[in-house]
């Protein structure tokens, strides 16, 4: 039995998805440790303690809040500060994190600070013995290594979408803490934050990619594309090598084997064939979905989900869906 | 200025790999080796600043065995002035005895600047970075698509999800670089032939024990073959309903 | 009245070579970084000639010449050596041990000895085994991959000293008067327009004392300094194209075969092989004579086709194609050789200069002692401070007095061979030695360049590739490891009147896809091209471009 921390990562006053995963993976740790307490740290400007609750349900014990006005956005130093003084008071078996840009940042810097190894972009854990187990993609996805963490804690940040935030009834007991240092004091200054729009996300950064290909027959038809993209929200639009070449998207929405890899959560092919080249650019999504109207079109041997059909009518039809979906989401 | 930068060797990743017969490593036979494309950028802005400032000097520094020297040269040949070899039998995958061997050495360099790429494709793990930030106690600011240096301050962005973070930060200072920085200069001939003249200094890695051990690589499972759903707009609802209840991403 | 098929020349729609580009009349820049001697192409000929010439400045410093420091130069278009090499490498070991006399076979980068061979006749559906014809006889050679055989040439050249400059093309030769005085090197970081582009790299000039061209198939510096200095032949070159694959098979593959006949059609020239690089790691490909008779004739297809045959089916079928590529060889032999391989500052080693013995399609051994050959003249001329023709000469002369002229010269008749019995005419008709350019006892065959041989305008056979056993030309050009940046300005120079059946003869010629028809036009796509020169000899004109653009051997 023993205590997982989780680093609950906020954006203003909202905790993201990613951090409610980092505390359902500290919740399914402890509990394969026989039973421990997850104690989650949130950080964030005044309002972000309204979370607490949220935060609880998805599976810690305690909620350490640190609000503060100096903190509505990310502060490396502060955080780090905090995080490592919590981890150490705690006597943690493991701390964990978000393998996202924020974690990315965070994780590795608290690690050092507490003198021990990190792994990133975990997809799963077990416990063995006096280690933690965990599988890490390497080579770009093509090799799974299996490593052990001897350290304690063993600092992980976790894969993104791996594991789904899972909420029991459960509240968490809510603490208030200072940051470590004060917040104005830190070198690394976030001077601004800027918003993408949906749609203008980065291919490589956005978790939902659509692509088009000469199956969309000309340029203005990427308004479908588009159009679907912006009922997720949270999607790019990417093209074929035909298309860019044909001219019309610009080459930087290339994906394949000569343009931008891509490996989101969930990958829409819209009337493409699915050539090798542009396969080699996308075959890592974890989810794709293939729209084409030819059942023979070589995307559908890689795709999880299949419509044989016409672009110009699935697709609408896709993205009302989708924002039907998305409302109740 | 004095400028540091960090690389590392790493294999070309357009290949099906193969585990070797310890199952703990990649099977290297036949496959081409480069400096990794994060750490070129990092090298290219260094120089783009050596560029902007005459005087300034640019040392690269790389851990691993002898071969790492010729990841070195191409580095030199780019136009960095000294390389730096911290010989190892080989590169370890944990971070974190390559980030204290590194600052050990970077330490003694009194660095206005250190330059990492924000991760090498081949141990994925990305940490080296601020980890050896960390053990330097410097200022650090990790996957920077843009960078300014101006009157003994810098300005970066860095990309986040669906968002863009405009960071300040004081030098002496740590940076890694992603994709979006720059695009790397590729070695002029001129370049090649000073190269072979340029220092490269070779020094053991002092590297402390790894706390991570690989019990086991193994190749992912190749993808299923997926299925067709329906035809037609008829299919949408099945396909939505598997989006969200099978596969979670919806 | 039946319709008249049409007829195309491929002559009359290919652009002339750009010799004002090719060839200039200027001062290097002052900037230019200076070389002794400038071997032009990292293959087995520049490589073998580079350490040749590096072994012998050793020894004469050594024994207190006076020499000094000479500065050696390779120059390579690949982004790293080996990655633009490709051959059907069944190698005799003659030039390398040779060039190599401490080491011993067990040294050298092959993977094993010949063991057995087998030659058939094919029809569509059988194999007929046939005696092997003396010209195909292996036995005692050695099985490599020339990628990993230049790369540890390079390996070597590097340790003795050498400058290897991978991922520079020479664009031009800069000449003074009628001597050669050194290169400039193609751009990088143009821009679609041919502007410069944010990445944009300036030519570069290499001065040199001597420059030797070993650009390999096809040379474009090597055919312009022929047509500059108007160097004749008593006839034209002529190539094949070969196309090559490589599988990881389940069942293992003991011996070298070759395989003549099907599915290459009766009136063209071509035969494939097949050997082992490994018991589970297979080499095999077809070659044919770009002398064929149809628009519609298509490599790169008759490989997939041939594939389908169960004498290969049964040994690939469950394994997987790993790499692929194509590459022109000189077919002409012995009357094709250039009279003058040399001139002012300069010589011409390997493929380039045609040394590629044809019935037995052979031209690494040839390749590497014409470089050494090149690096002895080099040598001498340096020590005699003498570097003009006259001086260089003595490399003609070497290579006229070796194994390579007398091997060539041999089999200038090798049709005799073949007419012993019918059975040898029919296999030899349909057979691997393209020989348009031979000739008959006594005298030798007029033949003509491949482009001015005319082509029936014919539609192709409908072909479906599967993915599995059979690939189309994107497959292909993606397992060549090409990953060339889609937005580089056209390197190839399309020829006046593109008719729809021109287009045709162009898209089935190349078998990287670069060319399409699409309706009555002709679409490029150059970023495909896979430097196999094919479309140098029968379409637009192939120039150097951006250095480590086209394919990534990695075994070939």
């Amino acid at each position: 039995m023993a205590n997982v921390f989780a680093f609950a990562e906020s954006r203003g006053t909202d905790v993201r998805k990613v951090g409610l995963e980092a505390v359902t993976a500290a919740r399914m740790l402890a509990d394969k440790s026989g039973g421990g307490e997850v104690h989650a740290l949130v950080m964030g400007p005044p309002g972000i303690a309204a979370k607490a609750a949220q935060i609880g349900q998805f599976g810690a014990d305690v909620v350490v809040v640190v609000e503060h006005a100096g903190l509505a956005s990310y502060n490396p130093e502060v955080a780090t500060a905090t995080a490592v003084d919590r981890i150490k008071s705690g006597g943690y078996r493991a701390a964990l994190f978000s393998t996202s840009a924020q974690g990315r940042d965070l994780s590795p810097r608290v690690a050092a600070r507490l003198g021990v190894s990190i792994v990133t972009d975990v997809l799963s854990f077990e416990i063995d013995g006096d280690s933690i187990v965990v599988r890490h993609p390497m080579n770009i996805g093509k090799v799974i290594a299996t490593i052990a963490m001897a350290s304690k804690p063993a600092v992980i940040a976790m894969r993104p979408n791996v594991i789904a935030p899972a909420q029991n009834a459960k509240a968490g007991r809510v603490e208030n803490a200072p940051p470590s240092i004060d917040p104005s004091s830190g070198r690394v200054k976030v001077i601004e934050t800027k918003a993408g729009g949906g749609g203008k996300l980065d291919l490589a950064e956005a978790p939902v990619v659509i692509a088009g290909g000469r199956g969309l027959k000309a340029a203005e038809n990427f308004k479908l594309v588009e159009d679907l993209a912006s009922a997720f929200g949270n999607a790019a639009v990417g093209a074929t090598r035909a298309v860019t070449d044909d001219g019309w998207r610009p080459h930087s929405d290339q994906i394949g084997q000569t343009g931008r890899l891509v490996s989101p959560e969930l990958y829409i092919a819209v009337g493409i064939s699915g050539a090798v080249q542009h396969l080699a650019g996308m075959r890592t999504s974890k989810t794709i979905v293939a729209v084409n109207k030819d059942k023979d079109a070589p995307i559908f041997k890689v795709a999880d989900y299949g419509i044989v059909g016409d672009a110009f009518e699935v697709i609408p039809a896709l993205t009302e869906a989708v924002r039907e979906a998305k409302k109740h989401h | 200025m004095k400028i540091a930068v960090c690389i590392k060797r790493v294999p070309d990743m357009d290949v099906r790999f193969r585990i070797g017969a310890d199952n703990v490593s990649v099977d290297e036979a036949g496959l081409k080796f480069d400096i990794n494309d994060f750490d070129a950028w990092g090298v290219e802005a260094a120089l783009r600043l050596k560029d902007k400032n005459p005087g300034s000097e640019v040392t690269v520094i790389s851990l691993g065995p002898d071969v790492v020297q010729e990841t070195i040269r191409k580095a030199l040949s780019m136009g960095a002035d000294r390389g730096i070899q911290l010989k190892a039998d080989k590169i370890p995958f944990d971070g974190f005895p390559i980030a204290k061997a590194l600052s050990e050495e970077l330490k003694t360099g009194s660095y206005d600047l250190i330059f990492f790429g924000k991760m090498a494709p081949d141990s994925s793990n990305g940490v080296v970075g601020p980890m050896t930030a960390e053990f330097l106690n410097l200022p650090c600011v990790t996957a920077i698509s843009s960078l300014e240096i101006a009157d003994g301050k810098g300005t970066a962005k860095r990309e986040l999800e669906g968002a863009q973070e405009i960071v300040e930060f004081p030098l002496p200072a740590v940076l890694t670089a992603d994709e979006g920085l720059n695009a790397a200069r590729l070695p002029s001939l001129k370049g090649i032939m000073a190269a072979k003249k340029k220092p490269l200094e070779v020094k053991p890695a002092q590297l402390p024990a790894a706390q991570l051990v690989v019990r086991k690589l193994e190749l992912p499972a190749e993808r299923k073959a997926g299925r067709i759903v329906g035809e037609g707009a008829a299919a949408v609802p099945e396909l939505v309903k598997l989006l969200q209840t099978e596969a979670k991403v919806l | 009245m039946p319709e008249r098929t049409k007829k195309v020349l491929p002559k009359a729609h290919q652009a002339p070579l750009p010799l004002d580009r090719l060839i200039l009349q200027e001062t290097p820049e002052a900037e230019a970084v200076p070389m002794d001697v400038l071997f032009v192409g990292g293959g087995p000929a520049g490589l073998a000639g580079a350490i040749a010439l590096a072994k012998l400045v050793k020894a004469d410093n050594e024994a207190g010449g006076d020499l000094g420091d000479v500065q050696i130069g390779v120059l390579e278009k690949a982004g790293a050596l080996g990655e633009h090499s490709l051959s059907g490498a069944v190698v005799n070991p003659i030039a390398i041990r040779a060039l190599f006399p401490e080491l011993k076979d067990k040294d050298f980068p092959f993977r094993g000895s010949v063991g057995g061979e087998r030659v058939y006749f094919m029809t569509g559906s059988r194999a007929v085994r046939i005696p092997t014809p003396p010209t195909m006889q292996n036995h005692g050679y050695q099985i490599g991959s020339i990628c990993e055989i230049v790369r540890w040439l390079g390996e070597k050249a590097e340790g003795m000293g050498v400058n290897i400059f991978t991922g520079f093309p020479a664009a031009s030769l800069l000449t003074e008067g009628q001597r050669v005085i050194g290169i400039r090197t193609a751009p990088s970081g143009l821009a679609r327009s041919g502007d410069p582009g944010a990445s944009y790299a300036a030519p570069t000039d290499i001065t040199a004392q001597i420059t030797v061209l070993a650009e390999g198939t096809r040379g474009t510096l090597s055919q312009a300094y022929l047509e500059w200095q108007k160097i004749p032949s008593d006839n034209p070159q002529i190539f094949a194209l070969g196309v090559k694959e490589i599988w990881e098979t389940v069942k293992p593959l003991d011996s070298v075969v070759h395989t003549l006949g099907w599915p290459v059609p009766k009136d063209c020239f071509g035969g494939s092989f097949m050997y082992p690089l490994s018991p589970n790691l297979i080499a095999l490909g077809l070659v044919v004579g770009l002398d064929y008779k149809r628009t519609s004739d298509d490599v790169h297809e008759m490989l997939q086709r041939m594939k389908l045959h169960p004498f290969f089916k049964d040994l690939l079928e469950s394994g997987e194609m790993v790499e692929w590529g194509a590459k022109t060889i000189p077919e002409g032999g012995y009357y094709a050789l250039p009279k003058r391989r040399h001139g002012d500052g300069l010589m011409i080693a390997g493929d380039s200069a045609g040394f590629v013995e044809v019935a037995s399609l052979k031209g690494i051994h040839y390749a590497m002692q014409s470089g050494m050959f090149a690096a002895r003249a080099a040598f001498d001329a340096l020590k005699r401070k003498d570097t003009s023709a006259a001086s260089l000469k003595k490399y003609d002369a070497m290579v006229d007095g070796s194994f390579i002229v007398s091997d060539l010269r041999r089999r200038r008749n090798m049709r005799l061979a073949f007419q012993d019995s019918n059975f040898y005419v029919a296999g030899f008709k349909a057979g691997l030695m393209t020989v348009t350019g031979g000739v008959l006892p006594g005298g030798k065959i007029e033949s003509h360049p491949d482009a001015d041989v005319e082509r029936d305008a014919t539609q192709p056979e409908p072909f479906i590739p599967d993915g599995k056993l059979t690939f189309s030309k994107l497959d292909a050009v993606f397992k060549s490891g090409n990953a060339t940046r889609d937005d580089i300005p056209s390197h190839l120079l399309v020829g006046p009147d593109i008719k729809p059946e021109v287009a045709d003869l162009y898209a089935h010629m190349c078998p990287a896809g670069v060319y399409e028809r699409d309706g009555e036009r002709l679409v490029v796509s150059p970023a495909n091209c896979i430097d196999c020169k094919a479309t140098d000899v029968l379409g637009p004109r192939w120039t150097p471009r951006e250095g480590g653009s086209g394919p990534k051997y990695r075994q070939m």
